[in-house]
């Protein structure tokens, strides 16, 4: 390497890879403390600093019948004051300590999350333990976090993307409640404080907790201050609940939401898939990635790249707890909304027709496995790695075996992933866009539904 | 706090190109980013959103890596690529396995040399490029703001003040031939700057950064165009119509002192204390206090421009509010930092997490998959505008000095209305008068 370079370096073709490196992520400690609190600690000490993710597993789902939207708001206004400390004095702590503070509710899980300087460990971690016991809810902070949810529905009912992903899980989740992705301003209008809290008691417990934390720390220390700070905390598990199934669709079908005014037309399509525990879930992985999933596949390179219609298309498998869904979107220029949707299609159907080639194979494995590795580089990598094994319960050498698992599969694997997981006769489809620019288009696809923004058939 | 130290090592190739590595083997990963001192400042009159448009050409093939070879072999490497436009720089960059450093060199090495492309690559990338504008400005609420809609009432000068993204006639105007008379004029190794970050000998690539770069022609630079303001004598201001969102907004833009003077650090510092996130004293009084806006939020981005610039607020409001009391309560925040000194007590935790958030920009700056972006980024903006990628360890110590007395004066001197603009994103259905 060190040679000197005087002869001219061939420059036609590209240089091979090198010998491949192995992929260490960081050692972890996995415990239960006496009171249910699963406690997952990983080092990772390149930068002074620590994160820690305190989730629950109760989300919007769970409350999506009665009061849709009530374990998100229960979220934001759980940091607004604690029985000793008021906002002020949270959000001047959280400075202090060099910190960043997020609470959030998915469908499946609430989630406190802190990150900041490692020296102050300690202190962080009673800020969380003290926001996920002893929020107290003061009304003043409720009223105006009620009123910023509000208005910012208003603004996610004039984003196009939102409205499709809403408007699709309806379709294809039906009497589930995955179907509801945010409540209506009416709804959030008649939340009662005391549902805040009722929410909070009943499901931040720490036996319905997972506490991840990843930094530059030493394993026995800080395992130390998680079990002297949240040991104490005793609350029972909420009762698990059950939930009808999503329907089954037949046939194509078209929801338009009608966007007075779109220069563009967001088309999403999907349909029901699986969830990360299903056998299927690698070759569906590597299905969608040679379709849709990365920039050179093949949804990519035709739209994209050979005909333009589009900035940035996509496809992809969202995996929530109970179901996954396969979606496809793009926003694209009005007039070639039919166009779009005849290519996905034609995409979609040539996955489920003829393998894939070797080169397409070999390709899509190296950049899953290589892509998956760069998550080990940085504490947030880590930790999002880390809460999708412990949260989906998927066993602990997933991340080890991973790369392997992507290596071992064949193109017929992902031949018969797309047979079964492309449902493409099925394929709900959702265009959010001025009707008076695409219906005709629209028409083409199947039976047209269409919608106000605000979720009423017109 | 512990300090961080980066290693970094830096060298010169003979054809001016600047190679900077730093050297981090704690994940078998490297991140490599290739760049230009060019961005959308400097595009040509009558090429509004040129340089951005000219940064897709860069994927769409060179000599030896065809259309889609670029970024097939990247993705098939097992990693992620990207480009981004800013005011004075336009970067490319990837994030690999480090098995796959050589390859992105003799990538980056061959579109540097010679960028091979063709009427319908250009046609192709226009239309992806007009799609790009509806996605994220015409067809989203609050699209641009306050982004492309402030810096054309702020600045008066076209380089600071055009539409970056580009007006559609204008990316329709762009020929074959100004792709190539772009590429010839910045596009020379002496205006840029190779990045090599992570599990990687610094030695060795260097001997790899001269194998494959060093022998690329450069040529004369353009003398450095003057993209200085005339003085600004009054408050400007000025309206957009906002098509889909329902509350009305404002953005309020301060020019910022000179990069690196002294006050440049004492204004910085200003804007988290001013900003800073929920702790900071726009959010408290606006948002908790007061409750006149629904949201509010901050910028400036300190080390990324090399020219004219702003520290921004953002204030979405309450409809029934009107612009100017919302005004009148943002002038009585600014007015109280100017009046009286802000405490130790105050400062303290606000260079606390001033620092904490530099160290999370060099670990991440771009999500979790693309490890060191922030560091990659500061090392180039420290070596293109000041000559000194060791910069990154040091520059911190500027703002570590700031007192509270340097602050109160930063805020009478730059806070004032002769040095700021603001601009209204009003909703196409709210009734305001005016």
């Amino acid at each position: 390497m060190t040679s000197t370079t005087i002869t001219t370096p061939d420059r036609s073709s590209p240089p091979a890879l090198g010998p491949e490196r192995p992929v260490a992520w960081p050692k972890r400690t996995v415990l239960t403390l006496a009171n249910g609190l699963q406690v997952v600690l990983a080092e990772a000490r390149t930068f002074p600093k620590i994160s820690a993710q305190l989730f629950f597993r109760s989300g919007n789902a769970s409350v999506a019948y009665r009061s849709p939207g009530l374990a998100e708001l229960t979220a934001t206004v759980a940091r607004t004051g604690t029985t000793t400390r008021p906002l002020r004095r949270i959000e001047e702590d959280l400075r202090r300590m060099g910190a960043d503070l997020a609470a959030s509710a998915g469908a499946d899980t609430s989630a406190i999350g802190i990150s900041g300087v490692a020296d102050f460990s300690e202190g962080l971690l009673e800020m969380l333990a003290d926001l996920a016991r002893n929020a107290s809810f003061p009304d003043e902070e409720f009223e105006r976090e009620r009123r910023q949810r509000m208005e910012g529905l208003k603004i996610q009912r004039t984003t196009p993307d939102f409205l499709a992903t809403e408007r699709l899980r309806r379709i294809l989740f039906g009497e589930h409640p995955y179907a509801i992705v945010a409540p209506q301003e009416a709804q959030v209008a008649a939340f009662r404080r005391e549902q805040l809290e009722e929410f909070y008691h009943q499901n931040f417990s720490p036996a319905n907790a997972l506490l991840i934390l990843v930094g530059d720390f030493s394993a026995a220390a800080i395992l130390d201050q998680v079990e002297k700070i949240f040991g104490a905390w005793k609350a029972p598990a909420p009762a698990p609940q059950k939930w009808p199934e999503p329907p089954r669709q037949s046939g194509r079908q078209v929801h338009l939401v009608h966007l007075p005014g779109s220069v563009q037309t967001q088309v999403l399509i999907g349909n029901l898939a699986i969830t990360r525990r299903d056998p299927d879930w690698f070759r569906l992985v590597l299905a969608n990635s040679i379709y849709g999933g990365a920039f050179h596949s093949r949804l990519v390179m035709n739209i994209r790249e050979q005909k333009g219609y589009t900035y940035s298309p996509r496809s992809g498998i969202s995996a929530l707890r109970e179901y996954g869904y396969f979606t496809v979107h793009a926003a694209v220029r009005n007039e070639v909304t039919a166009a779009t949707l005849t290519e996905m299609f034609y995409e979609m159907d040539r996955m489920r027709s003829l393998p894939v080639t070797e080169q397409e194979l070999e390709s899509a494995r190296s950049y899953l496995t290589g892509v998956f590795s760069l998550g080990v580089a940085t504490q947030d990598g880590v930790l999002s790695q880390l809460s999708t094994v412990f949260l989906d319960r998927l066993p602990e050498d997933y991340l080890e075996t991973y790369r392997a698992r992507i290596k071992a599969l064949t193109a017929d694997d992902i031949l018969a992933a797309a047979r079964r997981h492309f449902d493409s006769a099925n394929e709900q489809i959702v265009l959010v866009g001025d009707r008076a620019q695409i219906a005709d288009q629209a028409a083409l696809f199947g039976p047209v539904t269409e919608y106000d923004p605000q979720g009423n058939r017109v | 706090m512990k300090k961080l130290h980066i290693p970094v090592e830096h060298t010169k190739l003979a054809n001016g190109l600047r190679v900077v590595a730093a050297p981090d083997h704690s994940a078998p990963v490297v991140t490599i980013g290739v760049y230009y001192q060019i961005g959308f400042r400097l595009e040509p009159r009558g090429r509004s959103g040129f340089a951005h448009l000219f940064e897709h050409m860069m994927f769409q093939g060179s000599e030896n890596a065809g259309k889609m070879e670029h970024i097939r072999l990247i993705n098939a490497s097992g990693g992620l690529l990207n480009g981004t436009t800013h005011y004075d720089i336009t970067n490319y960059f990837e994030a690999v396995p480090s098995n796959a450093l050589e390859r992105v060199l003799w990538l980056e090495a061959d579109r540097m040399r010679a960028l091979k492309v063709d009427d319908e690559n250009l046609r192709n990338q226009r239309d992806v490029v007009k799609e790009e504008v509806r996605v994220n400005v015409m067809n989203q609420p609050y699209g641009g703001f306050p982004w492309l809609d402030l810096p054309p009432v702020a600045f008066r000068n076209w380089p600071n003040a055009h539409n970056f993204y580009g007006d559609f006639q204008d990316l329709d105007a762009a020929t074959l031939a100004d792709v190539k008379d772009f590429f010839r004029t910045y596009y020379s190794p002496n205006n840029a700057v190779l990045l090599m970050l992570g599990d990687l000998d610094p030695a060795e690539a260097f001997a790899l950064a001269k194998k494959y770069f060093e022998d690329i022609p450069s040529h004369a630079l353009p003398p450095a165009a003057d993209v200085s303001e005339p003085p600004q004598t009054e408050e400007r201001r000025g309206e957009v119509e906002e098509k889909f969102g329902t509350l009305p907004a404002l953005a309020i833009g301060y020019t910022v002192p000179p990069r690196s003077s002294k006050d440049w650090y004492a204004m910085t510092i200003l804007d988290r204390v001013l900003h800073g996130g929920r702790a900071g004293r726009i959010y408290r009084e606006l948002v908790f206090e007061k409750q006149i806006a629904i949201e509010t939020d901050g910028s400036l981005d300190v080390f990324d421009a090399n020219g004219p610039t702003q520290m921004v607020t953002r204030i979405f409001y309450r409809p029934e509010l009107s612009s100017d009391a919302t005004v009148a309560a943002y002038d009585a925040v600014i007015r109280e930092v100017q009046e009286k000194e802000i405490s130790e007590d105050e400062l303290a935790p606000v260079k606390v997490k001033f620092r904490a958030d530099y160290y999370s920009m060099l670990e991440g700056g771009m999500g979790s998959y693309m490890p060191r972006f922030g560091l990659m980024h500061y090392l180039a903006c420290f070596t293109l505008f000041d000559g000194d990628p060791d910069r990154v360890n040091t520059v911190l110590d500027g703002f570590m000095a700031v007192t509270p007395a340097e602050v109160q004066a930063a805020a009478k001197k730059y806070l004032v209305p002769t040095n700021r603009a603001v601009l209204a994103r009003v909703p196409a259905n709210h009734g305001e008068s005016r």
